[in-house]
C-alpha cells in the first residue's frame, strides 16, 4: 500500500525489499523437498558422453576417484559422485579415493556408505578393491610428483595403514592409472590436467556450476573425455543407470528455483525500466509546464 | 535407530547454518557472528590436524624409511615459521622463494599448454562437415571468437567493419555474461538444495530443519525488535 501511495506498483517493483526473494527462494526449494512432485527432466548430450565413458570401464580397472571439494561444494555435486562410484562398483572397477581439500577427507566414508549393499554385492574388500588415501593433493608439487612417482608420495592410507600389499602397488605413474574421475569445486583439478591429463591419462569430471564454462574447452579439445555439469548433470546421471538419489529429488526445487529467478528478473526490470521512464516523463511534463 | 550423537549433530548444524543464514535478515546478528566464529574456529583445527597428518605421513614417515632428502624439506619448512619472529622474519624468504620457483616451474611447464594451446585449439573446428547442429554450433564459436577479440583491440581506432565487430562483440559479451550467471545461479541453487536436502533425508532430521529455521528467525525478529542485534553483536 506504501508503495503505490508514494510511487505506484512500477516502483515497488523496482525497489522491493530483497529479503522477499530468500524468502520465496526458500520456499520454492523446502517445498518440493519434502513433497516431492517428480517433474520430467531430458538428458543433455554431456551426460550421455560421460555416462559412454563410464560404460568402458572394464573389471579390475584403476580408477583414481578425485574430491578436489570443500564440504559446501559436496553438496552440489554429491549426485554425481554416489551415481558414478554405483556405475564403478557394478563394474568392479578398483577405486583409489584421494582428497584435496582437508573438508573433503570423511567424504570418501559417506560415498562408501551410500553405496554399501552394491559393494558387498560385489565383495568389494578393503584394499583389494577400494582404498582411501585421504588428503593428498595439498598443492601443486604434490599432485606432479604423485604423477611420477605414486609411491614416493603416498606410503600410508587415511588412517595411517601401509598401502604396501594393496592393488596401488600395479600403480608407479599417471601411465598406471586407467582412469581418473574428479569431482570439482576447482581446488586442484587445473594441476590434475596438467600432470595427468595432459600427459595422456583418461580424465572425466564433475565439476561445480560455476566451473562449466571454464572446462568444457578441454573436452572440445580431447584432453577432457567428459564432463558431468553440476547437480543437474548428477540427476540426469541417476536417471540413465536407473537408480535415483538425491539428483532427482533436488530436481523439483532446482527447476521451481529457476523459474522463480526469471519471475523476479522480469519484475525488477519491468520495475526499473517502467519506473525510470515514468520519472523521466514526470520531469519531462514538468520541463513543459 | 538414531542415536544421541547423530540428533545432536543434526540440531546443532541445523541451527549454525540456519545462523549464518540469518545474514540475509540484513542486519549484523550475534547468531551470525556465533556461527561464523565457530566455522572458522572448526576449519582452523582441521587444517592443522590434517597438514600435520600430511607432513608426517609424507616427510617423518619416509625419513624414518631412509629417505634423509626430506630432512631438507622439514627444515624448509620450519623456516617459513620464523615469518612470525620480528628479528628473524628475513629466514622465511629463502623456503617461500623456493615454493614460489617450483611453483611457477611446475605451472610455465604446463600451462603454456592447458591456457593457451589447448583454448585455441577448441575455436578451430569443422565448418564444413558435420550435421546442422554441429555446424551452427561451430560456426557460433568461430564467429563469436573473432568478434569477441576485436573487441579487446585497444590500440587502434575502432572505425567501419572493425568498429562493428567490436561493438558486436560487446553485445556478445554480454550473452556471455548472461549465461555465466545462469550458471552461477544454477550453481549457488545447487549448493542451497544440497544443503537442504542433507537435512531433510532421512525424514527424522526434517523436523530439526524446520525448527532451527523458526528458532533463529523468532530470535532475529524479536532482537531486532527489542533493540538487541548491534548491542549483542561483537565488534570486527
Amino acid at each position: 500500500m506504501m508503495a503505490k501511495e508514494s510511487g505506484g506498483i512500477l516502483k515497488w517493483m523496482a525497489e522491493y525489499d530483497r529479503r522477499y526473494v530468500y524468502l520465496a527462494l526458500f520456499l520454492v526449494t523446502v517445498g518440493p523437498l519434502l513433497r516431492p512432485i517428480g517433474m520430467p527432466i531430458s538428458v543433455s548430450p554431456d551426460t550421455r558422453q560421460y555416462y559412454g565413458v563410464l560404460q568402458q570401464v572394464q573389471p579390475g580397472d584403476k580408477v583414481f576417484f578425485t574430491l578436489n571439494t570443500e564440504f559446501s561444494g559436496y553438496n552440489e555435486i554429491q549426485s554425481g559422485i554416489i551415481a558414478t562410484m554405483r556405475v564403478l562398483v557394478e563394474k568392479n572397477a578398483r577405486v583409489c579415493f584421494g582428497v584435496a581439500h582437508v573438508e573433503a577427507t570423511v567424504i570418501p566414508e559417506l560415498i562408501v556408505k551410500a553405496v554399501q549393499s552394491e559393494m558387498e554385492a560385489n565383495d568389494y574388500q578393503y584394499g583389494r578393491d577400494y582404498i582411501i588415501l585421504g588428503y593428498i593433493f595439498p598443492n601443486e608439487a604434490a599432485v606432479a610428483a604423485g604423477a611420477q612417482d605414486f609411491h614416493g608420495v603416498v606410503t600410508q592410507d587415511w588412517l595411517g595403514r601401509p598401502i604396501a600389499g594393496t592393488f596401488l602397488d600395479e600403480i608407479d605413474d599417471w601411465e598406471d592409472w586407467d582412469l581418473i574421475a574428479d569431482f570439482t569445486t576447482g581446488i586442484a583439478t587445473s594441476y590434475l590436467i596438467n600432470h595427468y591429463a595432459l600427459r595422456g591419462t583418461p580424465m572425466i569430471m564433475n565439476c561445480i556450476g560455476i566451473m562449466i564454462a571454464s572446462e568444457k574447452p578441454y573436452v572440445d579439445t580431447g584432453v577432457l573425455l567428459a564432463l558431468l555439469q553440476s547437480m543437474r548433470g548428477g540427476a540426469e546421471l541417476e536417471f540413465l543407470i536407473g537408480h535415483p538419489g538425491p539428483g532427482l529429488t533436488a530436481m523439483d526445487g532446482f527447476s521451481f528455483g529457476h523459474y522463480m529467478l526469471i519471475v523476479f528478473v522480469l519484475i525488477g526490470n519491468i520495475g526499473y525500466f517502467g519506473y525510470t521512464r515514468q520519472q523521466q516523463m514526470r520531469v519531462d511534463k514538468e520541463g513543459h509546464e | 535407530m538414531t542415536d544421541i550423537i547423530e540428533i545432536s549433530v543434526v540440531a546443532v548444524g541445523t541451527f549454525l547454518a540456519m545462523s549464518m543464514f540469518s545474514t540475509l535478515y540484513g542486519k549484523s546478528s550475534p547468531l551470525y557472528a556465533l556461527a561464523e566464529e565457530s566455522y572458522i574456529g572448526f576449519a582452523t583445527g582441521l587444517t592443522i590436524i590434517w597438514n600435520v597428518d600430511y607432513i608426517w605421513k609424507t616427510g617423518i614417515v619416509n625419513i624414518l624409511a631412509g629417505d634423509w632428502v626430506l630432512i631438507f624439506s622439514i627444515l624448509l619448512g620450519a623456516m617459513i615459521l620464523l615469518r612470525v619472529h620480528p628479528k628473524y622474519s628475513y629466514v622465511a624468504r629463502l623456503p617461500i622463494a623456493i615454493v614460489l620457483g617450483a611453483q611457477f616451474g611446475l605451472s610455465l611447464r604446463t600451462i603454456i599448454f592447458t591456457g593457451f594451446i589447448q583454448q585455441i585449439q577448441a575455436t578451430i573446428v569443422p565448418l564444413f562437415t558435420g550435421g546442422t547442429q554441429t555446424l551452427i554450433y561451430n560456426w557460433t564459436i568461430v564467429i563469436c571468437v573473432i568478434f569477441m577479440l576485436t573487441f579487446f583491440f585497444y590500440t587502434i581506432e575502432m572505425e567501419g567493419a572493425l568498429g562493428m565487430s567490436a561493438r558486436f562483440g560487446e553485445y556478445l559479451l554480454y550473452i556471455a555474461f548472461g549465461a555465466v550467471f545462469a550458471q552461477t545461479f544454477m550453481g549457488r541453487l545447487g549448493l542451497v538444495i544440497g544443503f537442504l536436502q542433507s537435512y531433510t533425508i532421512p525424514d527424522w532430521k526434517t523436523p530439526y530443519l524446520l525448527g532451527s529455521m523458526l528458532l533463529v528467525l523468532a530470535l532475529i525478529v524479536y532482537m531486532d525488535k527489542a533493540g538487541l542485534l548491534e548491542k549483542l553483536t561483537p565488534e570486527e
